[in-house]
Order: structure tokens, then sequence, then C-alpha cells
């Protein structure tokens, strides 16, 4: 695995062998099966993040990729402070999250972008008024810094609105603001613009990186989104299966990444047996193709393909950031 | 300073939530329990003249219809269902993160909430029993009123332990309202909505009352209509601090068990 260690004196977030094990009930279908699960039940315990060692320096922004149940989530809820782990050792500014320290918990900030933090029932400007309590910020000063937020966002319209009432877009909106009111050095974003639509993503994407440059503070932000992570981390980390396979920084995996080349094309009839095209596998029955192949590789790969019948748009691009890290992910 | 400020806001967000909805809140707080205090009140006058009786346990027909119509509405403020449901749902869905992540305790906001909740209610559906008492010259001794609801009020730290206690369970099973309903079917004949407690047979009499759950309707309500004691009423204050202490203790471990096993459910 490549790293990129933070020097030692100005770590913000440092882990060792921190791990979380889950233990779930594994129940067959059927109704027979559940009268079963009365007296005899069956767990199974599944490794959400592998013993995982972690050093992140103050004002790293640090984009965490990973497939969905790769273990993202999880780490994120450890160094919150939201769950508590199955092992291993973590410190946050000098806290160990899970002991929810206020003085830690003041200074922290997770948004959770599928999960509602504010309150439903009232507006956004109720709840920010609330959190003002919470966090021992004056009223005034509370007030400024909502209709500063708001502004970049272009979301003052709907302050008032009760939250029920918006749409996902202003919402998160709104959840962002309650995520930053309270100017937290360390900031944990999971998925700050899932299922939202372009116009949105931009604008929260150029709103966190307006708030970074301004603010400097720790950002870990995880995305399915890869513009996200390529236009505002400079660290890369990417998990797989509960492991750290990478890290670096993302210009270096850009910059690797560019030795790979997109092969794209359609067959006028589904292939009708398994084939092999320089390393990757076609399976039986595939009409679409798209491969990510080494530039060692190219010249064996277009010979090849030449020799399929019914070749059709072939098309070679230089792979993106996003199908780098596919690639990359996919290999592991 | 903090604990009163951040408690305070929490206590007015359950007065702005339940003001935000004002048929729920009509019903809620006056609806529900005139309904309750006239199913009470029609049971006993109807039991006093099948039986042709003027007395029961030593005590009038009035007696009787006061203790209903005052068990209706102080039941309103000390049961605890609904908070607990939420306290429930919150973990089970996960609402709970957004609370461990701030510096604010999860049985702190629950408590203000409740008791912001309690307030908002109360005050306004104490104006009917009281109208009620005084048309038909119901037993009532109105002088009595601060002390009375002085232990309802110190009786819902308790309850709210009690749920506290019962949300807990949320952490390491995934459907836990029977249990709500379980406790509440309980409590119903415990703290005297059913029934007068004086009415049981010892020595199921003295233990009932003397259990800290007495504390929520049977003696604040029967001091109230004359048929609790002073003392008696003083040695609710002390079951209700010694059962506070108890389930204190329980709460604070049930509390650490089920954070460690907790995974942050729907994040």
């Amino acid at each position: 695995m490549q790293t990129a260690n933070a020097n030692k004196s100005e770590l913000v977030i440092e882990t060792k062998g921190l791990s979380r094990v889950y233990k779930t009930y594994k129940k067959k279908e059927g109704i027979l099966e559940s009268i079963k699960g009365f007296w005899d039940r069956q767990y199974e315990e599944k490794v959400a993040l592998a013993p995982t060692d972690l050093q992140i320096a103050g004002g790293q922004i640090v984009g965490l990729v990973g497939a969905n149940g790769a273990g993202k989530t999880t780490l994120l809820k450890m160094l919150s402070g939201l769950i508590h782990p199955s092992s291993g050792t973590a410190q946050v500014l000098g806290y160990t999250p899970w002991e929810r320290k206020h003085d830690y918990l003041r200074q922290m900030s997770i948004l959770l972008g599928q999960k509602n933090q504010l309150w439903w029932d009232i507006s956004p400007m109720d709840s920010y008024l609330l959190l003002a309590d919470i966090y021992d910020i004056d009223k005034a000063t509370a007030i400024k810094r909502i209709h500063h937020l708001a502004e970049i966002l272009k979301a003052e319209h709907v302050l008032q609105t009760q939250l029920r009432r918006l749409s996902l877009g202003e919402r998160m909106k709104m959840e962002i603001i309650g995520a930053l009111l309270h100017e937290p050095k360390v900031l944990f974003l999971d998925e700050p613009t899932i299922g939202l639509d372009i116009v949105a993503q931009t604008s929260i994407r150029q709103f966190l990186a307006e708030y970074a440059k301004e603010k400097k503070p720790t950002i870990i932000l995880t995305s399915h989104y890869m513009d996200d992570i390529a236009k505002l981390s400079d660290r890369l980390l990417l998990i797989s299966k509960g492991k750290m396979v990478y890290d670096g920084t993302v210009k270096d995996f850009t910059k690797k990444s560019r030795t790979y080349q997109k092969i794209s094309f359609s067959l006028s009839e589904p292939l009708d047996k398994d084939l092999h095209i320089a390393s990757q596998n076609l399976t039986k029955g595939t009409q679409e193709i798209s491969i990510q192949i080494s530039n060692e590789e190219l010249q064996i790969a277009l010979t090849q393909i030449t020799q399929i019948s019914g070749v059709q748009n072939l098309k070679i691009e230089e792979a993106d950031f996003e199908d780098s890290i596919h690639a990359f992910l996919e290999a592991q | 300073m903090r604990f009163w400020k951040r408690n305070k806001a929490f206590f007015k967000l359950a007065v702005l939530s339940n003001l935000e909805y004002r048929l729920n809140y009509f019903i809620d707080a006056i609806l529900q329990p005139m309904i309750a205090a006239g199913i009470e009140v029609t049971l006993w006058y109807s039991l006093f003249h099948t039986l042709g009786k003027t007395e029961i346990g030593g005590y009038a027909q009035n007696s009787y219809l006061a203790y209903a119509l005052w068990t209706a509405f102080v039941t309103r403020i000390s049961i605890n269902w609904m908070y607990e449901f939420r306290m429930i749902e919150d973990i089970e869905s996960g609402t709970i993160n957004s609370l461990l992540v701030r510096p604010i305790s999860f049985f702190e906001s629950h408590l203000s909430q409740f008791l912001g909740y309690k307030i908002v209610t109360t005050l306004i559906s104490l104006s009917i029993p009281l109208t009620v008492t005084w048309i038909f010259g119901l037993p009532f001794d109105y002088s009595k009123i601060p002390l009375a609801l002085g232990l309802v009020t110190y009786y819902l730290f308790f309850l709210h332990l009690t749920s506290f206690c019962v949300a807990t369970f949320a952490f390491h099973l995934n459907k836990i309202h029977s249990f709500t309903v379980a406790k509440n079917l309980t409590l119903w004949v415990l703290c005297g909505e059913l029934f007068p407690l004086d009415l049981l047979p010892e020595p199921l009499k003295s233990i009932i009352i003397n259990l800290p759950f007495s504390s929520g309707v049977y003696l604040p309500v029967g001091y109230l209509t004359g048929r609790v004691s002073h003392e008696t009423l003083m040695q609710g204050f002390l079951s209700t601090t010694v059962g506070i202490f108890i389930f204190a203790v329980i709460s604070i471990g049930l509390w650490k068990k089920g954070l460690s096993s907790y995974s942050g459910t729907g994040a």
C-alpha cells in the first residue's frame, strides 16, 4: 500500500489498528425458519473495517473512496464518536472520539448525507438557534454566520420554512449550515452531495471548496461522485472490503491513472463464447464492451479486438479519474 | 450555565414542535383527557347506582367522581409513553446519531423536551377539571395543589428514567415497542389510574402505595380529593427519591452497554 503519512507534530487524526466487526442475524426465508429463529438464531460476523493505521495532518482534505460496504462510513462513525471500535485506538484533536467528551464534540462535526440531523418539525432557523445554545454561541454571532453561509449557498429564502417541506437539495444546504455553524476544526462529510442534481452538486462543491480555503478545517470526505473527491481533496484514501488499499495524493493517483486507456466498442451480435482481450475477460453474451488496460497492453489488445467480427464504434480514450479508481478497486 | 442554556433550548423545542400542529395539540391536551374523564366518571356513577350504595370503601360517590375526574387529567401529566416511543424510535432509526455527535446528552435532551411538552399541555388541560370541580362542588382542596403538582413533577424524573431504561434495549433488539405497552399496562394499575389504590386488600395496598409509581396519580389525586393524608404524600417524595436513585444506577449501566454495541444505524 502506498502511504502519504503526515508530519507527526501536526497530526489531527491518528488511528492504530482501528477496526470494527458487526454481528448480524442471518435468517433463512419462510415461516418455519422464522419460528425456528425463536430458539435457534444464526449469527455471522462481518468485518466492516480491518485494523487500520491512519495519520492525517491539520488542514488536510482527505477523500475517502470505496464501493458500498467498503467501510468508509464505519471509519467516519468511529472517528466522530458515534460507534465504538472492536479493536484499536483513535485520537482526534487529542481526544478518544467514542468517549464523547463535550470539548471534543464542540470542535468537530459530521454530516451524514443520507440522514437528517436538523429537526424535522421546525424551521432551519429555529434549529440553528437551538444549535447555537447547544454549542454555546451567542445569538448575534450565530445569526450572522447563518446568513453568511445561507447567502453563499443561495438558500436564504428557505431559512424560515419547516424542514419537512424543503426539497432534498435545499435540505442538504440547510444540513451543511447546521454542520458548520460552530466552525468545527474537524469535519467529516459522508456523501454530502448524494441524490442531488448536477446544479446543486456543483453549488455545494464550490461552497465546500471556499469554506475549506477560508477556515482551513481538517476534512474527511466520502462521495460516490469522483468530481467531489478530485476537486476538493488533496489526499486520497482508497478502501476496499474494509482495508486501505491506497493512500497517496490525488495528483499522484491521477498521474498514475494516465498509464491506463479506456477502450469501448459494440458488437453487431452478442459474443457467442468467453474471450480474453489482453488481461481482461469478456463473458459470453456481452454486446457493449468497455475495458481498461495499461499502455503496455494497448497494442496486443487492439490486435485481438480487430480479430473479433462485427466490431463497431471503437473508441480509445485516456481513462479519467473515476474510471481509474473503479479499475483500481476492482483489481483489489 | 451551559447545562441550563442547552436544556432550556430543548425545552423550547418541545413547545415549538407541539404548537406547530394545532389540531393535534387540541386533541392531545383537551379532548383526550376529557374522553378519559367522561368514561371514568360514568363508570363510577353507574357502579354506585347499580349497587344502590352511598359509600364504597368508606368514601361517598362524589369522592369517587372527583378522583375519576382528576385522575384523567393528572394521568395526562404523569404518563410518558409518547416520549418513550420517541426515544426507542430515535435509537432504532438512527436519529440518535444527531445527538450523539453533539455536546448534549440523549437523556437530558429528551427529559427537557418531555418537560417542555408537559408544561405546554398541562397548563391548558388542568383548567378543565378545575372548572368542573368548581361548578359541581366536588370534594377538593385548592390549597393542596402546589404540593400535589410538586410530587407529580418530581415523579416525572423517575418516570423518564424508567422510559430511558426501556429505550436502551433498542440498542440490542430491533423492535421493542411491546415493552412500552406492557410497562404502561402495569403502571395503569400500580399508579392508581384504574381505581383508587386504597380499594386493594392488605398487604397489597400498603406495598403498592409505598412503591414510587403511586406518586404519579394515586397520591397526588388522593391528596387533592381527601383520600390521602399529608404524611402519606410526603412518603411519596421519599419512595420516588429511592426509585430515582435505583433507576439512575440501572440506566447508567444500560446506556454504557447499549452504546458499546451500537452500530450507528441508518447512516
